[in-house]
């Protein structure tokens, strides 16, 4: 960590922190009519994390329900509310939530801006996504109440139709999916609208596309990517509904309806979503890895031009979620090969990363360990991708737990792990604190430990056959002891993550006092106090190359004599 | 830095103009979500819906009808100094010694052919001396060597091998010039393992391994050669060869490998800090 030799302006005192009646009502004011994108980022980030502990805790749930066989923790009706709850939570209300966290609260200072393009459409994306995560919860007080898991979506986080018709989901549990993902997914389309226009439209002087920092660009891309696919996916929900309630009949089988558009259009929006994801993840780890390895990040035209190119390629794979639909086998093959081409692009970002590590002065603080972390994983998981892209083998895999080893090995080794190198990264600039070094690398250490105990093992059973989505097994399957195993690393996850949140709240009141730049980086957003003021720039910033800060720094040697 | 106008906030005096803050964007939102949930609640929960979306559209307007309301916020004056502890730029370096295990200079493959078409000339020599001092024949190193290509020859007499046949000669003459070629190939191509003796290499390991290849090998190539071929014989002409491809392939002289060089210029891709003289990239 930088130890400031430096006078440090604006960390002289932090802001006392005492609360009357008056003073809560007004901040709860200030917070609920904001449209300053540093608010509502950490609106977004607060919420993604919320979220990200419950869905935790539904995780857990499921681990003690599979700890050993025969297990009566969770009646089945439950577990299937609970593992749905736990996708549709991880995907839509942590996932989509914390892309637009960072963007929302970095874009505009990185990119040395007032605000973001549509401050008020702004506000009005995240209470969407807010009352839409709110109605999806909802669902646990109807029908059933609690503690039978009211009229919680039991219906995987996919939904597939024709399953979800009211012949075989009667009740309400497809309408909440649909109906509160509805909601967020307009929340999703006024954000990324937002994220766009602000990145091409909001640029200061001298900021130009090619000087754009790296996390503004594949965020851009990444939101592009969400406002293509989002659509299709509102579109299916809508056409549920319909036949839900107006007597339609697209997904009905039995009145000339058909299941594989229910798929299709699932799919066409799934698949895209990992990257809408994963993306972002990516945008981190491109502003933290080069800063700890004090080096510029290498190949940015590349890294570039490989997002733009990763977005593409992963609209036209979708079908390599439905291999044993049946398909012929020309479709087969196309899927087979246009999903392998993802690898060409991603082999692209892993290589510029390790260049980029490569000869540094590496500094393992908190941020680097789980970025460094993310880069092995998120290769590792990309070797068991190739796996499951290859039809036949992917007809013996498919809805294993092979399957959710894999995409856990995405979700967690890699969207987690960035997210959360990104927020001790940032939170000192947002809150003016740094957080804890030592509860960090407690955290880090025991996530990643957890993880590897969880998710390698976990391959195991799937190959052994164990289906996924079970509700629980026989003891004579030989999965008893792997699956005790599998548990245990998701309890020690858990208690890393508990860790990280106790860090959170008390490095806000404790954490030693950050300064504007504290870990000696170079994009703009550093040249701010921390926290920035609600205006960000007292005078507009102009800049001249890749790193602004650096040249600031070192006016005898700037990077623009290497542009 | 310098002051330029971005575009919907702007500066005066010690002011900046932000947007005002506002509770029309939730209301809209809780309303818009209310009208789905009535879907699974009940019709009631849809009017109220649509009458908070309702007016929290007709409240934003207002906002930003005809004006855009806007707040005023004041600068606080702070001085921002930007410094680093870090003395020096920090880019790439690569040291002299990085991945020095491997060679440096080595010998060009195109040296390897040349050896192998002047080692496959010195092989006739001792082959031809071969002929005439077991059989006082020079063809008969020819004949065997072309012998594959002569399909009446069942089983040949000793004599016949000895007399001259155009066909032989020819077909010999294809493969003695091919085989030379390869070998020099392969040689070539082994070099950078070895590239401080090529002689030995040249002229004793590439001759033994060749010569073990041949021996398991030749009854299924050429079942002519092989019941009659003299192996010491054949190993001379195997050493004369190496001897003279590696004589000539030290004459060719060294050339630099791309090991000295970063990966990234091996590759051809450009990134700042990877030449050592900065002047003359700009
Ligand atoms: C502590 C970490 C986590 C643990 C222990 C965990 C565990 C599980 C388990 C046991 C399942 C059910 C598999 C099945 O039986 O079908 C599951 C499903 C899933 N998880 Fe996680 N999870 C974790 C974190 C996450 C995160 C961070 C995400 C997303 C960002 C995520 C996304 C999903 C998805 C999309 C599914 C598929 C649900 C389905 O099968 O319909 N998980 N997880
Ligand atoms: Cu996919």
């Amino acid at each position: 960590m930088a130890d400031s030799t430096y006078p440090i302006p604006g960390a002289v005192e932090a802001p006392s922190r005492r609360w009357s009646q008056a003073a809560v009502l007004e901040w709860l004011n200030s917070w609920v009519t904001t449209v300053d994108h540093k608010k509502l980022g950490i609106l977004y980030i607060v919420y993604a994390i919320f979220f990200l502990l419950v869905g935790g805790a539904e995780a857990i749930a499921i681990r003690i329900q599979l700890i050993q066989p025969n297990m009566h923790f969770l009646s089945p009706q439950v577990f299937n509310r609970i593992f749905t709850m736990h996708g549709t939570t991880m995907v839509f209300l942590f996932g989509m939530t914390y892309i637009f966290g960072f963007a929302n609260y970095l874009i505009p200072l990185m990119i040395g801006a007032r605000d973001m393009a549509f401050p008020r459409l702004n506000a009005l994306s995240f209470w969407l996504t807010f009352f839409g995560g709110i109605l999806l919860y909802y669902s646990f007080i109807g029908g059933g109440g609690l503690y039978g898991a009211g009229n919680a979506p039991d219906v995987m986080w996919w939904a597939y139709a024709p399953l979800t018709e009211r012949a075989f989901s009667p009740g309400h549990a497809p309408d909440y999916w649909a109906l509160s993902l509805i909601v967020t997914g307009f929340g999703t389309i006024g954000a990324s609208i937002n994220v766009i226009s602000t990145a091409f439209c909001m640029r200061c002087k001298g900021m130009t596309l090619m000087r754009l920092p790296l996390l503004v660009w594949v965020m851009t891309v990444a939101s592009g990517l969400a406002l293509i696919t989002i659509t299709p996916l509102t579109a299916a929900q809508v056409m549920l509904l319909i036949d839900r309630y107006l007597g339609g009949h697209f997904f009905d089988t039995q009145a000339g309806g058909s299941a594989m558009i229910w798929a299709h259009f699932f799919w066409i929006f799934g698949h895209p979503e990992v990257y809408v994801l994963v993306l972002p993840a990516f945008a981190i780890a491109n502003e933290v890895i080069p800063v700890f390895s004090r080096k510029a990040m290498f190949g940015y035209p590349a890294v570039v031009a490989s997002s733009v190119a990763i977005a593409f390629v992963s609209l036209g794979v979708w079908a390599h979620h439905m291999f044993t639909i049946g398909m012929t086998s020309v479709g087969n093959a196309f899927f087979v090969l246009s999903t392998e081409l993802v690898g060409i692009p991603t082999a692209i970002k892993i290589f510029n990363w390790l260049a980029t590590m490569w000869g540094g002065k590496i500094r393992f603080a908190t941020p680097m360990l789980f970025c460094t972390a993310f880069v092995i994983q998120f290769l590792l998981a990309g070797l068991t991708g190739i796996i499951l892209s290859i039809a036949p083998w992917n007809w013996q895999l498919h809805n294993s737990y092979f399957v959710i080893a894999h995409f856990h090995y995405i979700l967690v080794g890699a969207i987690a792990f960035c997210i959360f190198g990104g927020i001790y990264y940032w939170y000192p600039k947002v809150t003016g604190r740094m957080l804890s070094e030592k509860l960090g690398k407690w955290h880090f250490w025991l996530f990643v430990i957890g993880f590897h105990i969880t998710f390698d093992v976990m391959h195991i059973p799937g190959i052994l056959g164990m289906p996924r989505s079970i509700y629980t097994y026989e003891a004579d399957r030989g999965w008893g002891t792997l699956n005790m195993i599998v548990s245990i690393g998701g309890i020690i996850q858990a208690i890393a993550v508990l860790i990280f949140a106790w860090n959170l709240i008390s490095s806000y009141f404790k954490g030693k006092i950050a300064g504007n730049d504290p870990w000696d980086a170079w994009t703009l957003e550093w040249s701010t106090p921390s926290p920035p003021p609600v205006y960000n720039f007292a005078t507009d910033p102009v800049v001249t190359s890749r790193r602004p800060l650096w040249d600031l720094k070192h006016p005898d040697d700037p990077d623009w004599h290497y542009e | 830095m310098e002051t330029h106008e971005t575009n919907h906030s702007s500066q005066h005096g010690g002011a900046i103009h932000l947007p005002a803050p506002t509770a029309w964007p939730i209301v809209l939102a809780f309303g818009a979500t209310l009208i789905l949930a009535g879907v699974v609640t009940s019709g009631y929960v849809s009017i109220l819906g649509a009458v908070l979306l309702i007016s929290g559209c007709v409240g934003w307007f207002r906002q930003v009808l005809p004006h855009e309301a806007h707040e005023d916020v004041p600068v606080e004056a702070e001085e921002i100094t930007i410094a680093s502890t870090r003395t020096h730029v920090t880019r790439i370096e690569i040291s002299d010694e990085h991945r020095a295990h491997l060679p440096v200079e080595t010998y060009p493959i195109l040296s390897g052919i040349k050896g192998g078409i002047a080692g496959g000339i010195a092989m006739i020599f001792p082959a031809m001396l071969y002929g005439l001092v077991t059989q006082h024949s020079i063809w008969y190193p020819v004949n065997l060597l072309g012998g594959a290509g002569v399909a009446h020859w069942t089983n040949p007499t000793t004599a016949e091998i000895a007399s001259f046949h155009l066909s032989a000669l020819i077909i010999a003459t294809i493969i003695h010039i091919l085989g030379s070629v390869l070998v020099g190939l392969l040689y070539g191509a082994m070099l950078p393992m070895f590239p401080r003796h090529p002689i030995v290499l040249g002229g004793i390991v590439a001759p033994l391994l060749w010569t073990g290849v041949m021996h398991s090998s030749l009854g299924v190539i050429n079942p002519a050669l092989d019941a009659r071929i003299s192996w010491p014989w054949f190993v001379v002409s195997q050493v004369a060869f190496g001897l003279v491809a590696g004589l000539v392939v030290v004459r060719q002289g060294k050339i630099k490998t791309g090991q000295s060089m970063p990966f990234v210029l091996r590759m051809g891709v450009e990134a700042s800090g990877m030449y050592s003289d900065k002047e003359d990239r700009h």
